[in-house]
């Protein structure tokens, strides 16, 4: 049965359900267990199960490093990492012993971890709270990078993350917590390496993913005003990319606009499009445009973050530069 | 040790100073003025007044995340005003708007800021405490850090090579029982902290965080021993945070009754009946101290809400030293 609830709410029943479901999946982070985490995204998970749910002290380190170790003897770890930003401190871990294991192993074995972590910026907390952290992630095969934007996606995605056998980095975009949305009681599960077709167009493409999806849909909304037909693609495995999906649609619109949070440079705005100059260049009708954040830290005061992170004003100037060309 | 009815009364100042700073902050954060996360230091004074005390302008000092209070301290008088108005992300802020509560520097009196990584700043230390050995000069390094914070990796590290080098280094353990909601004793194996320190033969102790004169006392052995070429100490400060772990944190992980116990052991109510039972300093004397510091703040309060905001290019300077980073077309 559908009922309409949070994003964060979709979170916390996949973990419930799945915990439910298989008896080697734990959680493990500050906070998480006691308070329900940082965000309340894991309440009620200790109350019902006190020796699977683990409060650390500050050890982003050994949260992970145990989540691999566990992960190498079957268990399947849920970690959260609170803001995306700390995971700086344990990048170690992921990006060396998480995203290899499976490779150094054969597949005999792998780290079959979830890693959660809070991104994005809008909520007035600077340099170490803000930032879009995943192009750290996404020049290392062996880690797969999840990005949802709605809570129908947020929970039968990580279900997904969950049953996966590879270390998954789940992000959650701060701006999305309270967005709500239609999402099935039952337990279901959504493909990996998969993107969405999240409105169907002619015209023009625009690939977006988490709270940026906000901005296509609300461009397609205005551009079908002037008889412009929008294409949105949403990601949502950001990495492994699902390439199919996004050429076949810029192969049909032959137009391109990529909304992304963070900073320009190397942002996977950057990996779509030449992935797109690449393979189908003879079919473009203009050159692809990217929105993005500036290339800057994010700074604190209300109109320097707004200044620094796309607008919509941005997206609507890409979109008719695009079409205009 | 008794030090001074002057220096009492000086240091008494200083906290009431803190408090009131943090309870205009609080207010204005509550009401929505003041944007992003706060966290205050209601019921820590004593830890930081009494550490900044003894310190000289040139000594490095590191704040943590809930340390308007050592931050202001350390300021010169003329420039409280602009360490309010930062925290407001205004213009005129001592950062410029740029870093917020969070992110106070300060060069000229050696703040040397907060990072918002936990256990960042416990290693940048090192660094500033390795500068002074490197060239003979007699400043020290102080940096506060909280009971969860002690988790880190990087605290391990940086007093191993603090103790191995004998850096002049005084870790502040500020332990206000919580790290946002984990008790110290449910993350750590230790009763006491200091403890932790045995491990690298780094001298410890634990103390009553909210007798100023019990803080000062300690921190001025650490700080001797590290003018003196012997290496850093660490300090365990025992004290409580008032407030939640940010303004608005309803705090619903503390046992009842633990807060109104803590209020007892007050470090302005303490320091307030010594005063006035020891010194034989009057209340209405004490009282006008008072009334002196919440129109002092006051001031501070109207500069930051009559100050501008940042304009768009402070958003794009300064990220290199050289060269500089395209705004928006
Ligand atoms: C590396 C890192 N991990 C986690 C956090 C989130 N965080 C901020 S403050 C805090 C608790 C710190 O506790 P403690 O060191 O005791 O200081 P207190 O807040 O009690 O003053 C946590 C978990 C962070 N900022 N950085
Ligand atoms: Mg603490």
């Amino acid at each position: 049965m559908n009922r309409t609830i949070t994003f964060a709410k979709a979170i916390n029943e996949a973990i419930h359900q799945e915990m439910d479901r298989d008896e080697k999946v734990f959680i493990i982070g500050e906070d998480v267990a006691k308070m329900g985490g940082d965000f309340g995204i894991t309440s009620g998970i200790w109350k019902k199960w006190p020796h699977r749910a683990f409060d650390t002290a500050l050890s982003e380190s050994a949260i992970i490093g145990l989540s691999c170790g566990a992960a190498l003897c079957g268990l399947r770890p849920v970690a959260e990492l609170m803001f995306a930003d700390f995971i700086g401190v344990c990048y170690d871990q992921i990006v060396n012993n998480a995203a290899k294991l499976c490779y150094m192993f054969e597949g005999k074995a792998s780290a079959q971890i979830v890693v959660r972590a809070v991104t994005g910026g809008g909520i007035r907390c600077a340099y170490h709270h803000s930032q879009c952290i995943e192009p750290w992630l996404m020049n290392i095969p062996g880690l797969v990078v999840v990005a949802p934007a709605t809570p129908y996606e947020a929970k039968g995605l990580l279900v997904s993350a969950i049953r996966s056998n590879n270390p998954v980095i789940f992000l959650e975009h701060k701006g999305l917590y309270n967005k709500k949305g239609d999402v099935p009681e039952e337990l279901y599960d959504l493909p990996l390496y998969e993107s969405k077709v999240v409105r169907k167009g002619n015209d023009i493409t625009l690939v977006a993913a988490m709270s940026m999806v906000d901005f296509a849909l609300r461009a397609a909304e205005d551009l079908s005003k002037e008889g412009v037909s929008c294409e949105i693609i949403n990601p949502l495995t950001l990495f492994p990319l699902d390439k199919e999906t996004i050429i076949n649609s810029v192969a049909k619109t032959g137009r391109l606009v990529i909304i992304q949070e963070g900073p320009k440079f190397m942002g996977y705005a950057a990996e779509i499009g030449s992935m797109v100059y690449e393979d189908i260049f003879e079919y473009l009708k203009a050159p692809m445009k990217r929105v993005t954040s500036l290339d800057t830290p994010m700074p604190f005061s209300p109109g320097l973050e707004d200044y620094v992170m796309p607008q919509y004003a941005d997206v609507k100037k890409a979109c008719s530069e695009v079409m205009s060309f | 040790m008794t030090i001074t009815k002057e220096h009492l009364l000086k240091v008494y100042q200083d906290m009431v100073l803190i408090r009131r700073f943090e309870e205009v902050v609080e207010k204005y954060s509550k009401n929505g003025t003041i944007p992003g996360f706060i966290h205050l230091s209601i019921g820590q004074e004593a830890a930081q007044a009494g550490v900044i005390d003894t310190l000289k302008e040139t000594d490095y000092k590191f704040p943590d995340h809930r340390g308007h209070g050592a931050i202001v301290l350390s300021s010169r008088p003329e420039d409280r005003k602009t360490i309010m108005a930062e925290i407001f992300g205004k213009k005129t802020g001592i950062n410029g708007g740029r870093g917020g509560s969070m992110h106070i520097n300060d060069l000229k009196v050696r703040n040397m800021g907060f990072n918002g990584i936990q256990g960042s700043t416990v290693v940048t230390s090192l660094g500033t405490a390795f500068a002074s050995f490197y060239n003979h000069t007699d400043d020290v390094t102080v940096v506060f850090m909280g009971d969860g914070t002690l988790g880190e990796g990087t605290c391990h590290e940086s007093m191993n090579m603090a103790a191995t080098w004998k850096l002049p280094l005084i870790y502040v353990l500020i332990n206000n029982q919580y790290a946002i909601s984990t008790k110290y004793t449910e993350s750590h194996p230790q009763e006491y902290l200091a403890d932790w320190a045995k491990g690298y033969l780094v001298p410890s102790e634990t103390i009553d965080g909210n007798d100023i004169e019990v803080v000062i006392e300690s921190t001025q052995k650490a700080i001797e021993r590290a003018r003196k070429g012997e290496g850093p100490t660490l300090i365990e400060m025992m004290t409580y945070r008032w407030q939640g772990h940010f303004s608005g944190d309803p705090a619903a992980y503390r046992p009842q009754g633990e807060l109104e116990s803590w209020k007892e052991k007050c470090p302005i109510k303490q320091t307030k009946s010594k005063l006035m039972n020891i010194y034989g300093i009057s209340e209405l004397d004490l009282d006008l101290i008072q009334r002196k510091t919440e129109d002092e703040v006051e001031g501070y309060l109207q500069f930051s809400l009559a100050s501008p905001w940042p304009s768009t290019d402070d958003a794009t300077s300064w990220v290199y030293s050289d060269i500089s980073v395209e705004g928006r077309k």
